[in-house]
């Protein structure tokens, strides 16, 4: 029986094998050295990406008495953390994602029987009252790998946010190729049903995932005109399915909206049980996009209704002059420079939203 | 841990770099059980515990059978084996896979039972290391392998790093050997399977999880009618995708073991250039193919009984290999279109016999095209998440749909339609060659300027470390 023998050997073919290698290698890394080069020429720099990698760490930073942003990517580029610590006492943690919505992380906290602490909770309602899609699926996707991060994912996030640091070309949904490929000028077919094209990269992120706008994007040019003619594509509900009669699909929308409606009271008066407390916040937007948002979501039928069911604080950027007074260079996010005295000047308004009695 | 993440990088390198350092081969076979374990427990530690739990029963097992002084003692021992085996199987897999059934039996009859959701998870590469550990026992049975009286080294056979959790199905009796005494590099190996490494990851995450993984998730997820050309295209994109997703796998494991001294025999052989589904299973996950025939084929009988119950048998043996992939009934489905191809292509080869024009070269090429298709149509029910959703995507294909919806963008058209192309291309180049000689025909510049640009992309890639398709199995 073949046991002290191995009945089976793979060929090794012959070639200058040691030589190959070696010239492969230098070669590969010859390469990677000119398109880093390449990249920074085009005024690229090291910057972390924002994985769920990143959100799963920040999200077991969390402690039962914190305070935690969540939300879409307003509240990721318009809080500014150091303003936050000094007013608020405290450093909150930043689980805002871009491109979500907020209602699975604000469920999974009020799921979460150790958490009593604070969440400030950005609303666009046309992303909150998202009834499923892509949406919801980043919010899940950050969550599950929260839940189920393995050792070793937790070991390659540490590696790979050491080389995202030092190597400007490793920025993914931007210089990856997968990206490169999507840029591809191809037209497409007459009648292709495709999602509206995501805005091109414009921000630097650190460990604590605080998002400042990149400065380029911040100044009128055409990187700035390229984000702002993403946003109302992207801000505008996409037709009913071709295989749904619209009243089938209009139903289903509005049932979907109600339950969410009820599942955030839900959600918000089970952390109120445990004596957290949640403020809604309605960050900047400005030009096009603002006429857009305020005529696709009245104000009257989303934040106003959400706060009288959730009966919890909301601070709506317009009712306040000081806070209404900044203009977003691509209408829906604020400059670095600017967030930081935007933030300095919400922390008065958080700080008396959160003193306010619930309901009141 | 996967093959291609940052920290396989650091492991592999750490791994390989004291391996080949040590001098004592016991400590050598000590390292790589440990780094085979660490390897597996980052995903999830407990389940380590799990793996040497199989483990230690077959050990224990394999050494009553082989001291079995009757033979209906050994059948016991390994029935015992095989029991042990498929319920911890059947547990993690299959458990509420069952319980639903059994709800939807009884539901028939009109009695109402809502079974309890079994909140398991499963451990991965469940499907893998019983088979390996199981090989173990039914071999030694058989009598095609002696008993080893080490444990740590039956372990290691379980649990060898590169083919634990996705395979090849490597056998103890393949295995084993190779542990007696230390291996000697031949020259070239450790580099050859580096370049193997290379061209792994390659075919996983640029084929695979960047050019070919996009379309086939729109096309898959798409609720609504779709356009006959967007479903081919996607259901060719998952063809390919699943190809280099898998055969990846295999190709970086093979690569893994070589660099360590070790030889795992190849897992597939250029399948999209099969011709008939039986030339199919030669060339399409070889290791579970050769499992399935050596240990429930020919003990059912296979073809001893007459053409009837070798048909019968094919039809098990493919329902047991739909089912080894997942707990639903789609996959039983997948296994059984293949049993019924098999069946179909065992009746005709009765009826063309070794006629002249069956071996022409425009018959063979139609029937290699036609296996395709068909192994396309089936891969419709492995990937689709229920039947309606399946039914969907065939009607879409077959153009029985009055209007259906475009759903995929020009250029992800022209990727499946470029890599399908170059695959099969590739395939059938290849169909009657392997690998290993086509490196050595190859010009140097042009092996060199391969190895550089399968490097490049990886690097461009960057990648979001998937996991591996056949992980979940």
């Amino acid at each position: 029986m073949p046991l002290s023998t191995s009945s089976f050997e793979r060929t090794i073919p012959d070639r200058p094998w040691p030589r190959l290698a070696l010239v492969a290698a230098s070669l590969a890394l010859l390469a990677a050295i000119a398109w880093e080069a390449r990249v920074r020429t085009w005024g690229y720099a090291p910057t972390l990406n924002d994985t769920s990698d990143l959100w799963a760490e920040q999200r077991g930073r969390v402690q039962p008495d914190s305070y935690v942003i969540i939300g879409d990517s307003r509240p990721h580029f318009d809080l500014d953390l150091d303003e936050l610590e000094r007013g608020l006492g405290q450093r909150p943690i930043q689980l805002a994602l871009d491109g979500s919505c907020a209602y699975p992380v604000l469920a999974d906290l009020a799921a979460d029987g150790n958490f009593h602490g604070t969440v400030i909770c950005s609303i666009v309602p046309g992303m909150f009252f998202a009834p499923g899609g892509p949406l919801i699926a980043n919010s899940e996707k950050a969550l599950k790998r929260y839940h189920h991060w393995t050792p070793a994912q937790r070991a390659s996030h540490q590696l790979a946010m050491f080389a995202e640091e030092h190597l400007a070309f490793l920025k993914a949904e931007e210089l990856d190729l997968p990206s490169l490929l999507a840029r591809l000028p191809i037209s497409n077919r007459a009648a292709v049903h495709l999602g509206p094209a995501l805005p091109p990269y414009f921000n630097v992120i650190d460990r604590e995932r605080r998002a400042r706008m990149w400065e380029q994007a911040a100044l009128a040019g055409p990187l700035q005109t390229r984000i702002k003619e993403g946003w109302i594509p992207l801000f505008t509900p996409p037709p009913p399915p071709s295989y749904l009669p619209q009243d089938v699909f209009l139903k289903g929308m509005g049932a979907a909206v109600e339950k969410r409606f009820h599942d955030t009271a839900a959600a918000v008066q089970k952390l109120r049980a445990r004596g957290g407390r949640v403020v809604f916040v309605r960050f900047p937007n400005s030009g096009e996009l603002r006429k857009h948002e305020d005529r696709l979501t009245p104000r009257i039928g989303a934040w106003t209704r959400l706060l009288n069911e959730t009966k919890a604080p909301g601070i709506y950027f317009s009712d306040h002059p000081e806070l209404a007074a900044f203009d977003c260079p691509e209408w829906s996010h604020l400059s670095a420079p600017d967030s930081v005295e935007f933030t300095k000047r919400l922390v008065p308004y958080i700080t008396r939203a959160l003193s306010t009695p619930a309901g009141g | 841990m996967l093959f291609n993440s940052l920290i396989f990088v650091v492991f592999f390198v750490v791994v390989v770099g004291t391996y080949w350092t040590l001098q004592s081969w016991s400590a050598r076979k000590n390292l790589l059980l440990a780094a085979s374990y660490l390897f597996y427990g980052a995903w999830n530690p407990p389940f380590a515990l799990l793996l040497f739990a199989t483990t230690a029963v077959d050990f224990f097992l394999g050494g009553r059978i082989a001291a079995a002084a009757t033979p209906a003692t050994r059948k016991a021992w390994t029935t015992a084996s095989v029991v042990t085996n498929l319920s911890m199987l059947g547990f993690f897999k299959y458990g509420n896979f069952l319980l639903l059934n059994f709800q939807w039996l009884l539901a028939r009859v009109g009695v109402v039972y809502q079974p309890p959701h079994l909140d398991v998870f499963l451990p991965i590469g469940i499907s893998f290391y019983t088979f390996h550990s199981l090989s173990y026992t039914l071999d030694v049975y058989r009598g095609v392998c002696a008993p080893t009286r080490s444990l740590r080294d039956f372990t290691l056979a379980v649990s060898f790093f590169p083919q634990l959790v996705a395979g090849p199905i490597v056998r103890a009796a393949d295995f084993l050997p190779q542990l007696v005494t230390p291996p000697v590099l031949k020259p070239g190996q450790f580099a050859w399977g580096l370049l193997l490494m290379t061209l792994g990851l390659f075919q996983k995450t640029v084929l695979a999880d960047t050019l070919l993984a996009g379309a086939a998730d729109t096309v898959f997820g798409y609720g609504g009618p779709l356009a006959t050309l967007d479903a081919w295209t996607g259901v060719l994109a998952f063809a390919g995708q699943i190809f280099f997703d898998f055969a990846g796998y295999s190709t970086c494991a093979i690569g893994a073991a070589l660099c360590l001294g070790f030889h795992l025999k190849d897992n597939f052989r250029f399948p999209y250039a099969a011709i008939g589904f039986s030339d199919f299973w030669r060339r399409w996950h070889i290791s579970l193919s050769t499992f399935l025939r050596d240990f429930l084929y020919i003990p059912l009988g296979g073809n001893r009984s007459g053409a009837i119950m070798a048909g019968v048998n094919l039809l098990i043996v493919m329902f047991i290999g739909g089912l080894w992939h997942g707990a639903a009934w789609t996959f039983v489905v997948w296994g059984l279109i293949h049993g019924a191809f098999l069946v179909i292509e065992r009746m005709l080869r009765t009826v063309v016999g070794e006629a002249a024009w069956a071996k022409s070269t425009v018959v063979r090429v139609l029937s290699g095209l036609a296996t395709y298709a068909i192994v396309c149509l089936a891969w419709v029910f492995f990937r689709a998440a229920d039947f309606p959703s399946a039914s969907r995507l065939v009607n879409a294909m077959v153009g029985a749909l009055a209007k259906g919806d475009a759903i995929l963008s020009t250029r992800e058209i022209l990727q499946v339609g470029i890599v399908t192309a170059l695959l099969l291309l590739a395939h059938w180049r290849l169909r009657d060659t392997s690998i290993e000689a086509t490196v050595a025909r190859m010009p140097r510049w042009l092996l060199g300027a391969t190895w550089t640009a399968m490097l490049c992309t990886i690097l461009l890639n960057q990648g979001s470390g998937n996991a591996f398709i056949y992980f979940q199995f």
